[in-house]
């Protein structure tokens, strides 16, 4: 081989590749703009999750523009979302996330997808100090490393278990033998240890505690095994697939109990679509449902009036991620306004200092920069539709026993 | 001669890379990181699918089982290169262990036999919560440096583990176990009768070529502070430096580094231009090369396997 | 009783897993090609079952030959244009090739179908079967039988006919076959089309049963591959009989050691068929 040109050229590919990555277009018009970061997971196994977020980002870039920007100490600016797509490989985030610091300059961040991939990331936005908004992470590890530019808009897990557990011991005390099977994934697992944890705090009995592998493509066995337990309340965890699939496999193998609870599914409307009647007093829990009523002081205004935009735009109800990303940017937006600067390390005081009520629900966030304020709403499919049965200001409907 | 010149581009190649945090930014070292790690993993895949021709898919295996013992070792207190090292060690040994077991497998077999050992290591990784953390992943600590600097030192730390792939490939080119290697390529039951130990020769060159993805697996672990199964046990690891390989030549020297730079100035220009279309746009360019560019590829791959490998054993 | 339940999800699990790597099973016999392709060829075909059922009220089992007819069209395409011109190289080169060309189907299906997860749920559903106390979904059974006569029909056609006999040769000699005057490069085309024919008849069933979504390919593309190692390559009652047996493996690891262990425990069975008894359990080659 002609080694030495070879070799020559592969140099000068490598300084070619640092060229393209420079910043394109940059101007665009008079007006100053606001860039903001997005790595999300728009392919691989976290698409459809990835997706919901552009949606949400979008969804607030679009709402703030039209209102002619944000208004950066009497500067109206233009808000622009730079997207990039990570592949839903957490690597590949990481270095997303400094690309686009580095490389695009953008003055904020939007976290990657989920609590992995957000604290994966984390320490990137920390070291260049960009104030960075985690829309879906939830878990406390990811707050507890002492960084100063990171905030969530997720409580920790378990506050969804432990209003459930409060409200299905209460409305029945015959309710005594709990299943529990969480799929091996950060968040999935998490909530399972939860709900374990919640249980036992009230004295309940775990009858089945298993966790099934990612890829998984069968749960019969574990749902057999669940039925010779007899539970009153069924606890199953993971992504859309696999909750739509055990669920089917609960009916196929006759496994009924008088609760079921799933999470995350049954917050989305593709859940409620693929199990259709089977999904008919499914219990859950999410950190927002567009059944809470807020009067938000954002540029979103009433949760109705939020709601009520986002089914023009995109003909179905928003859902508690969607809803999340885009509380993310308006959070963002209030932090720009009240710091009266762009400045990263103002803008990061501003949101630490933040007491705020939004579409999405009262915005403070403690110490580790992870939300305190928010009362995660528990609902119930009824009639095809989640309804809202804690806590008691917002409630739509009683809790109802049997799934069958 | 050659051999002294392909010493000196070595030399001159690492010289240049270790140079490069005097003039890029972050962003451009942290390519020349990913750069460095593609190569050791093109150079190391060289040595069992280039030289000997078994088509391994295990390099996912070998670079998760450096990253986990990398990152254990230094939760449980050990500084970075001598857990580094015992990253790089163990996986060499997991290789010559199971080596034993599939090497007399060839063709497709021997690779499905490969890509179930990565498949097997994840999970277990998943399942051995006490020890790797499971599926809530593993931290590892922040070295205390300041950004560019960190930037800096993962950069050399990933050169350092390139330049001893491409060095033991460079010793291993005039070897006797070079030979061996190319002769069980060419053939390998006229190589067993002409008097090679096959069994010894591939089994080494299993445990060679393991042992640089293990220490980049674990270089990567402490690079980015973090890793979990289906990260550092990823399938993608273990088909990109096939690909690498094949752009740039297989069995010789520089190819591999040259497929590296490549594959990855492809990555990153269609990952810029395509947000949602990248994977087809790279599926495209991976067509073309097949089909339309046959012969630098093509030569090459008939090199590998020499015969035409008609699966079983 | 749990025991009885167990083998019984074991075996209408097998039932799916053979019905995914008959076809993946036959083009690797034949052609010596691993198909990367075969994981999204059963998700086109679920797609259209999907949209079939959807649009035109079709039912799903109705949807088969159509399917399997629209499949074998685009197979037998790919074949023909794209992987014949590299059949002769090393195993490699076509393995790359249909790698890329996966890359390209999936991430098409990703951006024209979005990857959120749909499922067909038929107006009169299958319902459940009771064998004393054991209880079969009618929908897997149904699959299970649909998956053996897809398997016996295909065992016939390569036995009874000309076409079969011929796919048979080239599969035993290639160069061979090509003296006797068979037409090497059209039977590659109508075997890989005959592979991807039995992939859509696969995702119409599967249809029934799992999500449907690209992002499945991954995992139906692992089977397939655990199922031919299982029974033997390129074998007929191989693919029945690896199906079967990973359906076994998977349903009694969960039962003994946890729901987390199934897959784990199949790989390992893999590896160790695989360095112990590479022809697959069954110790026997060739189609038919």
């Amino acid at each position: 081989m002609t080694t030495l040109p070879a070799f020559g050229r592969r140099s000068a590919l490598g300084f070619a590749a640092a060229g393209l990555l420079a910043p394109l277009g940059a101007a665009r018009g008079q007006q100053p703009t606001i860039r903001v970061g997005a790595p999300l997971p728009l392919t691989g196994p976290l698409a459809p999750e990835g997706i919901k977020q552009r949606n949400g980002y979008d969804f607030w870039a679009a709402a703030a523009n039209a209102r002619g920007g944000v208004d950066v100490a009497g500067t109206k600016h233009r808000v622009e979302i730079v997207y990039a797509d990570y592949a839903s490989n957490t690597p590949r985030a990481v270095q997303t996330a400094e690309r686009l610091i580095t490389q695009d300059r953008v003055n904020f961040l939007f976290s990657p997808f989920g609590s992995g991939a957000a604290k994966a990331a984390s320490s990137v936005n920390e070291r260049y100090g960009i104030p960075t908004i985690a829309a879906t992470a939830s878990s406390e590890q990811v707050y507890d490393q002492g960084y100063k530019f990171l905030f969530g808009t997720f409580t920790p897990n378990s506050t969804l278990t432990e209003p459930l557990a409060e409200i299905v011991t209460g409305a029945n005390p015959q309710v005594r033998r709990v299943a529990v099977l969480a799929r091996n994934d950060l968040f999935p697992l998490a909530i399972g240890q939860e709900m374990v944890a919640s249980a036992r705090k009230r004295n309940l009995q775990v009858v089945f505690d298993e966790k099934y592998a990612i890829g998984t493509m069968d749960h019969a066995s574990a749902i057999t095994q669940m039925r010779a337990q007899r539970p009153d309340w069924v606890f199953a965890t993971g992504y859309t697939n696999d909750l739509i699939l055990i669920r089917k496999q609960m009916a196929d193998l006759g496994l009924r109990a008088p609760v079921v609870t799933m999470i995350a599914g049954p917050a989305y409307r593709e859940f409620i679509s693929a199990t259709g009647r089977q999904a008919e007093n499914i219990t859950s829990a999410a950190w927002w449902h567009p059944a809470v009523r807020y009067q938000g002081q954002d540029l979103f205004g009433t949760t109705e009036s939020f709601n009520q935009a986002w089914e023009q735009r995109f003909n179905a109800e928003p859902d508690y991620a969607e809803a999340s990303a885009a509380a993310a940017g308006a959070i963002l937006q209030m932090a720009v306004e009240a710091a009266r600067t762009i400045e990263p390390a103002k803008v990061r005081d501003a949101l630490a200092a933040m007491d705020a009520t939004t579409f999405y629900g009262r915005v403070k966030f403690g110490p580790t920069g992870q939300i305190t304020s928010l009362e995660p709403p528990v609902f119930q499919i009824q009639g095809g539709q989640p309804r809202v049965i804690f806590p008691q200001g917002i409630k739509q409907a009683d809790l109802r026993f049997g799934v069958g | 001669m050659s051999g002294l010149r392909d010493w000196a581009l070595l030399v001159l190649g690492v010289a240049v890379l270790a140079a490069l945090p005097m003039v890029a930014d972050n962003y451009t070292l942290r390519l020349g990181t990913v750069f460095c790690m593609y190569a050791a993993l093109a150079l190391s895949w060289n040595v069992i699918g280039g030289f000997a021709g078994y088509p391994s898919f295990a390099t996912a295996a070998f670079f998760g089982l450096g990253a986990y013992t990398c990152a254990i070792l230094q939760s449980a207190g050990w500084p970075m290169l001598p857990a580094l090292a015992a990253g790089g060690a163990l996986a060499g040994l997991f290789a010559a262990a199971v080596g034993g077991a599939i090497l007399h497998l060839r063709g497709h077999y021997f690779a499905i036999a490969s890509l179930a050992l990565a498949e097997v290591l994840r999970e277990l990784a998943t399942k051995l919560e006490w020890l790797t953390g499971g599926g809530m992943g593993l931290n590892l600590p922040v070295p205390a440096m300041e950004l560019h600097a960190q930037a800096a030192f993962f950069l050399h730390l990933m050169l350092g583990v390139a330049a001893l792939a491409g060095a033991a490939t460079l010793l291993l080119r005039g070897s006797r176990l070079g030979f061996a290697l190319r002769c069980i390529q060419q053939n390998e039951d006229a190589a067993g009768m002409l008097g090679v130990d096959t069994r010894r020769a591939k089994t080494l060159a299993f445990a060679i070529s393991a042992i640089f993805p293990g220490l980049a697996g674990g270089a990567y672990a402490s690079w980015t502070h973090y890793i979990e199964p289906p990260d550092v046990f990823d399938v993608l690891l273990s088909v990109k430096p096939l690909v690498m390989v094949l752009l740039g030549g297989l069995g010789t020297v520089f190819g591999p580094v040259v497929g590296a730079g490549l594959l990855l100035l492809f990555e990153e220009a269609v990952w810029r231009s395509f947000l949602t279309l990248h994977a087809a746009v790279l599926g495209v360019i991976i067509v073309v090369l097949v089909l339309f560019l046959p012969n630098g590829l093509m030569d090459a791959t008939r090199r590998l396997l020499g015969r035409r490998g008609r699966g079983a054993a | 009783m749990l025991y009885l339940q167990v083998a019984a999800n074991g075996l209408v699990l097998g039932g799916l897993y053979a019905c995914i790597a008959v076809g993946f099973s036959l083009v690797w016999g034949v052609l010596n090609v691993i198909n990367i392709l075969h994981g999204s060829f059963i998700v086109l075909g679920s797609y259209l079952a999907l949209f079939a059922y959807q649009v035109l009220g079709l039912h799903p089992f109705l949807a088969i030959l159509p399917v399997a007819a629209a499949l074998y069209a685009v197979g037998h395409a790919t074949q023909g244009l794209l992987v014949n011109r590299v059949i002769a190289a090393p195993v490699l080169m076509t393995l790359t090739l249909t790698f890329g060309l996966d890359l390209m189907l999936n991430n098409t299906m990703i951006v024209a179908f979005t990857a959120d997860y749909r499922r067909l749920n038929l107006e009169t559903p299958l319902g459940v079967l009771f064998l004393g106390d054991v209880v079969l979904p009618g929908d897997r059974v149904a699959a299970m039988a649909l998956a053996l006569l897809l398997t016996g029909g295909l065992w016939l056609l390569l036995r009874g006919t000309r076409l079969g006999r011929a796919v048979v040769a080239v599969r035993m000699d290639r160069d061979a076959a090509a003296l006797m005057g068979v037409n090497v490069p059209r039977i590659n085309a109508v075997t890989f089309g005959l592979g991807a024919a039995m992939a859509g008849a696969a995702g119409v069933l599967l249809a029934l049963i799992f999500p449907v979504s690209p992002l499945n390919s991954g995992l139906f593309l692992g089977k397939a591959f655990t199922v031919c190692v299982l029974g033997g390559l390129g074998s007929v009652p191989g693919a029945l009989v690896g199906g079967i047996a990973l359906g076994l493996i998977e349903s009694f690891g969960a039962l003994w050691l946890g729901p987390e262990w199934a897959i784990t425990i199949s790989f390992m069975v893999l590896i160790a068929v695989l360095a112990l008894r590479p022809d697959g359990l069954l110790g026997r080659r060739g189609y038919a």
